[in-house]
This record gives C-alpha cells, sequence and structure tokens, in this order.
C-alpha cells in the first residue's frame, strides 16, 4: 500500500473509522481500522466499497451555469460573483427572509456551521435548515423537551453490555449495520433480551423474545400500553421517578385508558403480548431503547419520542451505562449538522435564536448587528414558501430534496418557481439540474474536517486525495461566498480554525480543537479543555435538572387507506443502498446487488392481485404514481406494501405524504395511502 | 541451512538500505495503533522507518494487495484506442510477513497463473524476496500450528527471522536469500551454536502460543468425503450481515468483478475485489440465481476454501490466520466451521 489516510466512513451515523488508500491521486481501496472503538476490524458492505464513487468520471469537476436549457462551463470567478450577486439581489428586493439555506449531513461540522454563518451572519435570515428535519427533528425536540438534551443517551460500546434490547422503527442490521451486529451478537452469545416492534419484520425479528407487529402510525398507543402495564403492575422505578423526574401523576393520568385491551384494538398487537414484553422492559436492568426513522417520520414523530422518553423514565432507564433512549442517527454527520446549528430555531449547541444574550454573544464573536431572533423556515416550509412564490432564492449544499423530500412533484414545482437556485454537489443530482448554478465540490476523501457520529463522536476526516478536477471543499466556497458579499469574518485557512470558532461558540463543544481529535475523536459534552467527553447523558442529573413526563394521547396517521387507496405505504432504505442513490448506485457492487427500485407485498395480497414476484406494478397515491417490481414477501403485513426511496426511476417519495408533525415539520414518510395496480 | 543474525538495531538500516534496490514493504503502524504493510517511501523514509513494527499482533488487511489491490485499472480507452495501464514489473522486498502470509502468497501466486498468466498480479508479484518475522504472540483467533501455515516455516521463504532478545536470528531459506545477505553482508553477524539452540527455544515458545487448536485435517477430509452439512450452514447464513469482509480480508480470496467507468466515449476497464456472498456473484442477464439460497451462498465460501482448492491443488484456502472472525461484524470465522465439522 502507497499512502493511507485514517477518516470516517461516510454512509451511516456509525462513524466507522476507515483508511483510504490512495496511489497517483486516486483513491483505491478502503478498510476497517482494527483499533477503532466503532468498526474494530470490521466495516459493512458500503463502508468496505467506499473508495469506488470518489473517482467516477461523471463527478463535478467544473462550475456550471444555467444556459438555454443545458449547461455551460464557466470559472469559478464567474460561477462564485454569480451566486453572491444574485442572493444579494434578492435580499435587497424581496427581504432576507425570501431567501433559503439547505445545508448538508454528510456535510462537516465545519462547513455546517459556515452555511448557518453564511445565512445567519451574511444574509441575516434564520431560514436554514438541512435534512435532520426528514430524519431526527422529532427526537431532538422530543428528547430536548423531556430530559433536556435531543441526543443517543449511551454509546455504540455500551450495547456490548445490555441485558434488553427494546428495538423500535429502526431496521438496525440494514441501517447501522455495526449497531445490529452487536444486537446479534449479544442475543446469541450472551443470552440478552430483544424486543422488536416493528410493523415490518425486520432481520432482527427472528432474534426477537418478543416480536410485536403495531399497525403502522400506532407508537403512541404501544407505548402508552406497556407504560399502562407497567404502573397497574407495580413494576415502575418508584424512587428515580421521586428524585430525578416530574409530572408523574399525569402521565398515570393519561394512560389510565390504554389497557392492552384497548391497544390491541389500535395497534393489532395481542394483548399477552405486550404485557409481557412490558414486563420483560420493565424488569431487565440494563434495558436500552433503540429506535429510529419507523419512530420519527410521522406526523406524531415528536408524540412517539416524548412517549418512549416516558417509558425510559418510568423504569429509571436513563443515566446508567447500557441503558437510555437510542435515536440512530441516519446520516454520518446528521448529528453533527444539527449540533453546529444547521436549524432555523438554533445557533451551534441549541442555543435559541430567540434569546437574546445567545444572539449578543454571537453578533459579538461574528462582528454583525441585529442577528434576527425569529426562527426561520424549516426544509418543508421552504418548498412551500418557494411554491407559495415567497422564497425566491435557494441555496443548497450537498442534498437532493427531489428524491429525498415528500411528494417530489411538489419540490420540483417549487425548485421551477424559484428565481435561483445554487447547489454544491459531487454528481450532476437530479435537484441540482435545477439549479443555476452548480459548484463542483470536494468528496469527503478530499478534504479535512470532522463528523459526529450517532453516539456523540466528534471525529476527524482527513484528506486522502486532491479536490478532483476544479472541484473545491463546500468550507472554501461558502467562505468564497460570503466574502464576495463584502462580509469580512469568514476567512480560516483550515477547518481546525473553525472548530476552533464553534468552540468558542459551542458549550457542549467546547473543549474540542484538533488537536484533541487524534486518533479517535471525543464525545460530547465536552466543555472545557481538560474534559475526556460523555459516554453517556444524563448520570445522576438530566441536562434539564429534573426530567419531565410528557404523555401523549394516540392520533392516527394523517391519511389512512380507504376504498380508493386500500394500502398504506411505508418507506425506506436498503443496506445496500444509501438514500438518494448518487454515491451507491455508483458503487459496482451495491448496484449489482440491488440494481432497480421495488415493492414489498404480503403473498396474501400478492394473491388477490393476481401479481406475481417480478411483475410491474403502478403504485399510486393522491399525489403521483410510479411503476415499479413486485417482491412478493412476508417481511410485510397484508395490507401494507413497502419502498425503498434509492431509486430515481421508481421513486417512492413521488407517493409520500407531506403532512408533517406540527412541532417538529418531520414528514410522515411512515404512513400513507396507495393503491396498487398490475400492469 | 546458513543461519545468520540480525542485530534488532540494524533492522532500519537494512530496510532504508535496500529500498534504494527494492521496492520495499514493510509493517507500518499508524498513529491510530492499526499496522499495514506500506511500501517504504523513499523520500520520507526515516519518518516512516520510525515507525516500523515488526511484533505486530495483526494486520487487518493481508499483503495480497500488494499484488492485488482492492481497486485497478486494467486499461484505459479513448474512443476506438485501447491504452495499456498494466505496470511494468519490479523487484519487491516483502520484509516482516508472517509465516500464514507467505504460504497465502505462495498460494496466491500459483492462482493467478494456473489457468491463464494473470499479468496485472503477476508483474506485481513475480520478481519478489519473502522475509518472514516469525510470530511472537499470536492472536486469540489464530490457528497456523493446525493448518501448519506457522508460526515458521521449514520452506517457501527466502529469509526467515526468529525473533530472540535483541536479535534476529536469519534463516536462509533460497538462493534468493543467501544473495540477498551477501549484498548487505554489513548488516549480518555469524551466528553461533547458541543462537540457533536461542532460535530453536523461541520457536517452540510461539507455538504453543497459539491457543487455538483444531483438527484441520478432519474437518478437510469430512468435507471431502460427505454432504455439505447444510444445517451449520444455515445457522451461518442466518447470522451473516453480509458486509464480504471475511473474503476481503481473506489472504487467499482472489475473486474479483470488473466493471466500466465511462463518459462520453472514454473511460476506464477497473476491476475490484468481489465475495462470493453477494447474491449478484452469480445473478445470470436473465435475472435467475443458480445461488440464490443465503446457506448456499455461505456454503461456497467454506467449500471452496477448505474443499474445492484442497482437492485442486493439495493445499487448502484457509492458512489459518484468522483473519474472517477478526473482521466479522457478528463473530463468524472459518475455525468455527473447522471444529463443527471435526467434532464427533
Amino acid at each position: 500500500m502507497d499512502n493511507l489516510v485514517l477518516t470516517t466512513c461516510p454512509f451511516c451515523g456509525c462513524g466507522c473509522g476507515l483508511y483510504l488508500e490512495s496511489a497517483n491521486g486516486m483513491i483505491v481501496g478502503s478498510y476497517p481500522s482494527g483499533n477503532h472503538p466503532v468498526s474494530k476490524g470490521a466495516l459493512c458492505v458500503k463502508g468496505w466499497n467506499a473508495y469506488e464513487f470518489i473517482n467516477k468520471l461523471d463527478r463535478l469537476k467544473v462550475p456550471l451555469v444555467k444556459s438555454n436549457g443545458g449547461f455551460k462551463e464557466v470559472g469559478w470567478e464567474e460561477a462564485l460573483a454569480t451566486v453572491s450577486k444574485r442572493l444579494l439581489e434578492i435580499k435587497e428586493k424581496y427581504g432576507a427572509d425570501a431567501l433559503g439555506f439547505l445545508s448538508s449531513a454528510k456535510a462537516t461540522n465545519e462547513e455546517n456551521f459556515l452555511m448557518m454563518k453564511l445565512a445567519r451572519a451574511v444574509f441575516n435570515t434564520n431560514n436554514v435548515d438541512h435534512c435532520a428535519r426528514l430524519c431526527h427533528a422529532s427526537t431532538v425536540a422530543g428528547l430536548a423537551a423531556t430530559f433536556g438534551s435531543g441526543a443517543m443517551t449511551n454509546s455504540i460500546n455500551e450495547f456490548e453490555d445490555a441485558d434488553l434490547f427494546l428495538v423500535t422503527g429502526s431496521d438496525t442490521t440494514e441501517q447501522h449495520p455495526l449497531i445490529g451486529s452487536r444486537i446479534i451478537n449479544a442475543v446469541n452469545d450472551r443470552g440478552a433480551g430483544l424486543i422488536v416492534i416493528d410493523p415490518r419484520k425486520i432481520e432482527l425479528a427472528k432474534y426477537a423474545t418478543f416480536y410485536l407487529a403495531q399497525n403502522n402510525g400506532t407508537d403512541v398507543a404501544w407505548i402508552n400500553g406497556m407504560v399502562n402495564v407497567i404502573i397497574k403492575e407495580g413494576l415502575h422505578d418508584r424512587e428515580y421517578i421521586e428524585k430525578r423526574t416530574e409530572n408523574f401523576e399525569q402521565l398515570k393520568k393519561v394512560v389510565e385508558q390504554y389497557t392492552p385491551e384497548y391497544v390491541e384494538k389500535i395497534a393489532g398487537i395481542g394483548r399477552n403480548l405486550l404485557i409481557q414484553a412490558a414486563r420483560l422492559y420493565a424488569k431487565s436492568k440494563k434495558a436500552m431503547i433503540v429506535y429510529s426513522m419507523g419512530i420519527t417520520q410521522h406526523t406524531t414523530g415528536v408524540d412517539n419520542v416524548k412517549s418512549l422518553a416516558n417509558l425510559a423514565m418510568l423504569t429509571g432507564h436513563v443515566g446508567f451505562a447500557s441503558t437510555g433512549v437510542n435515536p440512530l442517527r441516519g446520516q454520518n454527520n446528521v448529528q453533527g449538522a444539527c449540533d453546529v446549528g444547521a436549524l432555523p430555531n438554533v445557533f451551534s449547541g441549541y442555543q435559541k435564536v430567540a434569546d437574546e444574550a445567545a444572539r449578543v454573544k454571537f453578533e459579538k464573536i461574528w462582528k454583525v448587528k441585529n442577528l434576527p431572533p425569529k426562527p426561520g423556515l424549516t426544509v418543508t416550509e421552504i418548498f412551500n414558501k418557494a411554491l407559495e412564490g415567497k422564497l425566491k432564492g435557494l441555496y443548497i449544499m450537498g442534498e437532493n430534496p427531489v428524491i429525498s423530500d415528500p411528494d417530489s412533484t411538489h419540490v420540483r414545482k417549487a425548485l421551477k418557481k424559484l428565481e435561483f437556485l445554487a447547489v454544491n454537489e459531487i454528481f450532476l443530482s437530479d435537484t441540482a439540474q435545477y439549479a443555476d448554478v452548480i459548484l463542483p465540490a470536494a468528496s469527503f476523501a478530499e478534504k479535512d474536517g470532522t463528523f459526529t457520529n450517532t453516539e456523540r463522536r466528534v471525529e476527524r476526516i482527513r484528506q486522502a486525495i486532491e479536490p478532483v478536477g476544479q472541484a473545491r471543499t463546500d468550507w472554501e466556497i461558502l467562505c468564497e461566498i460570503a466574502t464576495r458579499c463584502g462580509y469580512k469574518e469568514m476567512e480560516y485557512d483550515h477547518p481546525s480554525k473553525i472548530m476552533d470558532e464553534i468552540a468558542e461558540l459551542t458549550p457542549i463543544y467546547g473543549g474540542i480543537s484538533y488537536d484533541r481529535l487524534d486518533p479517535f475523536g471525543l464525545q460530547w459534552p465536552c466543555p472545557s479543555k481538560d474534559h475526556p467527553g460523555t459516554v453517556y447523558l444524563h448520570k445522576d442529573k438530566f441536562a434539564k435538572g429534573k426530567a419531565t413526563f410528557m404523555p401523549c394521547v394516540y392520533k392516527a396517521a394523517d391519511e389512512l387507506p380507504d376504498d380508493e387507496y386500500t394500502f398504506v405505504l411505508s418507506t425506506g432504505r436498503v443496506y445496500w443502498h444509501w438514500h438518494t442513490g448518487t454515491m451507491t448506485r455508483r458503487t459496482s457492487t451495491l448496484d449489482r446487488e440491488v440494481p432497480a427500485g421495488y415493492v414489498e407485498i404480503n403473498p396474501k395480497d400478492a394473491e388477490k392481485l393476481n401479481i406475481q414476484k417480478g411483475d410491474r406494478v403502478k403504485i399510486s397515491s393522491r399525489r403521483g404514481q410510479i411503476e415499479t417490481q413486485v417482491l412478493v414477501t412476508e417481511k410485510v403485513k397484508e395490507g401494507s406494501v413497502f419502498v425503498p426511496f434509492h431509486f430515481r426511476e421508481a421513486a417512492a417519495n413521488v407517493l409520500t405524504n407531506p403532512a408533517v408533525d406540527p412541532v417538529a415539520k418531520i414528514p410522515e414518510y411512515k404512513v400513507c395511502a396507495v393503491k396498487i395496480e398490475k400492469i | 541451512m546458513k543461519v545468520w543474525l540480525l542485530k534488532k538495531d540494524n533492522v532500519k538500516a537494512l530496510c532504508a538500505s535496500a529500498s534504494g534496490r527494492w521496492e520495499t514493504y514493510v509493517p507500518i503502524e499508524s498513529f491510530a495503533g492499526d499496522v499495514q504493510f506500506m511500501r517504504l517511501n523513499n523520500e520520507k523514509k526515516e519518518l516512516f522507518l520510525d515507525k516500523l513494527k515488526l511484533d505486530y499482533e495483526s494486520l487487518v488487511v493481508p499483503p495480497k494487495v500488494i499484488a492485488f489491490p482492492q481497486l485497478e485499472s486494467l486499461f484505459k480507452f479513448q474512443d476506438e484506442k485501447i491504452i495499456e495501464t498494466v505496470k511494468p514489473s519490479v523487484k519487491r522486498l516483502l520484509f516482516g510477513l508472517r509465516a500464514c502470509d507467505v504460504k497465502a502468497i505462495l498460494f496466491m501466486d500459483d492462482f493467478f497463473k494456473r489457468n491463464f498468466e494473470d499479468i496485472y498480479y503477476l508483474n506485481r508479484s513475480t520478481d519478489k524476496l519473502l522475509v518472514i518475522v516469525g510470530c511472537k504472540h499470536p492472536q486469540e483467533n489464530c490457528f497456523c500450528t493446525s493448518t501448519k501455515t506457522g508460526p515458521f516455516l521449514e520452506t517457501g521463504f527466502d529469509l526467515q527471522l526468529v525473533d530472540t532478545p535483541n536479535r534476529y536470528v536469519v534463516e536462509v531459506g533460497s538462493k534468493k536469500g543467501e544473495e540477498f545477505v551477501s549484498s548487505y553482508r554489513k548488516f549480518f553477524d555469524e551466528a553461533s551454536k547458541d543462537d540457533v539452540e536461542c532460535s530453536r527455544i523461541a520457536k517452540h515458545d510461539a507455538e504453543e502460543a497459539v491457543s487455538l487448536r483444531l483438527d484441520f485435517e478432519k474437518a478437510i477430509k469430512r468435507l471431502c468425503e460427505n454432504e455439505p452439512p447444510r444445517q451449520m450452514y444455515e445457522k451461518i447464513a442466518e447470522r451473516c450481515i453480509y458486509c464480504g469482509g471475511c473474503l476481503y480480508v481473506c489472504p487467499t480470496c482472489s475473486c474479483f468483478n470488473v466493471f466500466d467507468d465511462v463518459k462520453a466515449s472514454s473511460g476506464a476497464r477497473y476491476r475490484n475485489w468481489d465475495a462470493c456472498v453477494f447474491r449478484g456473484y452469480t445473478r445470470e442477464a436473465s435475472g435467475h440465481n443458480p445461488r440464490f439460497e443465503k446457506w448456499i451462498l455461505t456454503s461456497r465460501r467454506y467449500e471452496h476454501k477448505l474443499k474445492y482448492d484442497y482437492l485442486t491443488t493439495g493445499m487448502s484456502g484457509c492458512v489459518g490466520c484468522g483473519r474472517c472472525l477478526s473482521s466479522c461484524p457478528v463473530n463468524i470465522g472459518i475455525s468455527q466451521v473447522i471444529e463443527e465439522v471435526s467434532k464427533e
């Protein structure tokens, strides 16, 4: 091997340590780090194949501007001047809030910090958000409200000591393979218990002590049901509740009606199964709740998260090793992008824009006046406003909402309506097609920076090769734009300097600097230079002091099947692909394994519709239709279908419902009504 | 067999000196404590050699990567023209290999010329000098004494270093090895009878330290004679998460896929490591897959290593390095298969 650089995997939130090998400016290999605390000599198939997409010939290598319906190559000077000029013009003409900025959970902490600094300090708007809105916005809101911190409470290696896992709405082996593997090992090799609650019979279900298949979108009901059983049987931790929580009486009152019989009617979970699962969770000493999009991507996403928090508090399962409420963050840096404030309501470290003291602090360091106090627009609202004609200019860094956001026809219309769209990208994505200016960005292999994984580990990515062609790093591009807009406080010679600024402004990152991040990073909160980082949260005391029970009442999903649209559609990912497929569909091994989209359908439904494996069907919802092939499987329940959202030619999000959670504004990707017709 | 001494203090100087004439590869410890077989860069020689780590416990990536990279270009094309990218053969010194890995290299060398000569591999592998530094602290997952591939070899190496206190006892295994010592004679000293005795004890101790003992021959015999143990394969297949890691890190896995990267009328053809546990590995153009069931995917790996390789070459494809287990997220290793098959 010639040159090896230790960096962090660009796919999921596990944050595995991998070495990239380079030769003659090309990446030729990707290997696990044996000592890295997450990877420990292993990687999933995506990590092992992370070398390929970086080299592809169709990487964007030159800035492009729209010209006669196509694109023409231009120099950086012209591209950057156009972006800055157009954004300034729109601000001048329509006001700052006619601009929107979409940051990226695939980009580094430093780049996300600069994107929000660009929006706030340079353009004076809080309209900055990113795809966390579409995955864990409910977590950030729900856990911040109950516990005082919206992050995964515990750590990945603590899975190795847990007695029990309650996994719900997380297809862990497919989506977080190096966490899923720890669950498989714990259950098989040392007899740990496992409760899986998921409408789809996921891989982990076969190892489960109890597998509960709830109806889609009934999570508050079954969680309240478990809380009801635990209180009724006196299995709750009275001392813990007394000492460390508040509002228990309210919880008791709300869950009273959620008897196992009542829950069975709503959620379709057998009463005895619910009781047994509730007992097992309550009686296990070290019990970890593990969840992901199946909980968050609902119009009741925040309620679902709060309910899980209630369940954990009730049994004293928070604040100790190998316990807690553990949202598994999807993107490699979705935790970090939230941490550094690429959200419309907070600066870095979740400091509210509405808080004057926070604004004053940022104004002082950024040398600006009058940072806006009103929270800005979320991703979902940005597209609504664009369609209404109120948002005129959008700057997107490394996101592909045309494929990833709900109701993509709506997104496409919104993008068309914009007066100006600029996109930083590594490939010509479906979203970039709509851009007026495309700025070619460096990939993760071509830059320095940090990602924060799901367990709050701030870890380095390190440059292995020079950016391809004329591509530049996102942080350099953002600085260039800020400078061209006349702002003088966004010049850095290295991302480490940006991290120093983050640390200065962000208490939870206060002790983080590059010299402390070798080799495997630090877990926040890390408030001071001598702080060793935090393995698990809420030890002895919750982040907000006493944790608060926040009981919720079950509400049905926004759109349920009816006579016309008879199936419930749920969307998600498969193990071999990543999100909108821009990287994994360019990776030969991964794309060969699953080369096309499909719909999972239960054998009984297939029989009724007279369709077989491999048949092509039309799936339609009130918003659009796609064609795809059929996969007949017991994995999905009767009446439900599942479509992965990676495939642009059969894009699941043409169908999905853009209805959002009222607080977190997260769309309901997990439930909408569709009909299926054989072609 | 001629025996020499190499003072530990002389090792870096020897490597530095040899790297002038040989493209030299040595085990280097990264700042994160991971050891990798790296090319000694002539410009940064001293800096590199400061990180030399000969008593490493494990090498996640096997040295096969030197001759068989994870990704390599086979040729480029532009319009109608094909541009060869195959590299000319260079003399290579691989210093600090483990015995099991040398066995694997010899196995791969044979494979890549068995049916046809794979020029891409052979140009990187033909002209080389293999220097073993025998294992002193075998890791818990390896079982080379059972596969008879270590911790020291009788033949197959050019030089074999036995780690004794303060110095290495150097065994010469070939004429090339002897010539190498002559060329760098100043770094080597004559060995005494005592030194040879020291090395005998060190070898014995290393052998004793390999704790995992398996009845390898019995397992192979049974696999060759009996029906595949389907239930066992089913159990493994159920647990497997299909990362491909066991095959990627296997020092004798040689499967590759071929793909083109094309833009307009130019591009390149590449090959990259493949793994037979993937369904796409055998799926046919029609969509039909002769090996679709998981247990069949699983069985192929073990049947190939332990049975097919043995029947065709007389040597099993497993060299007992234990990497498959070390790199498996769900703790599956070939050692468990060997144990299961050979048990009463």
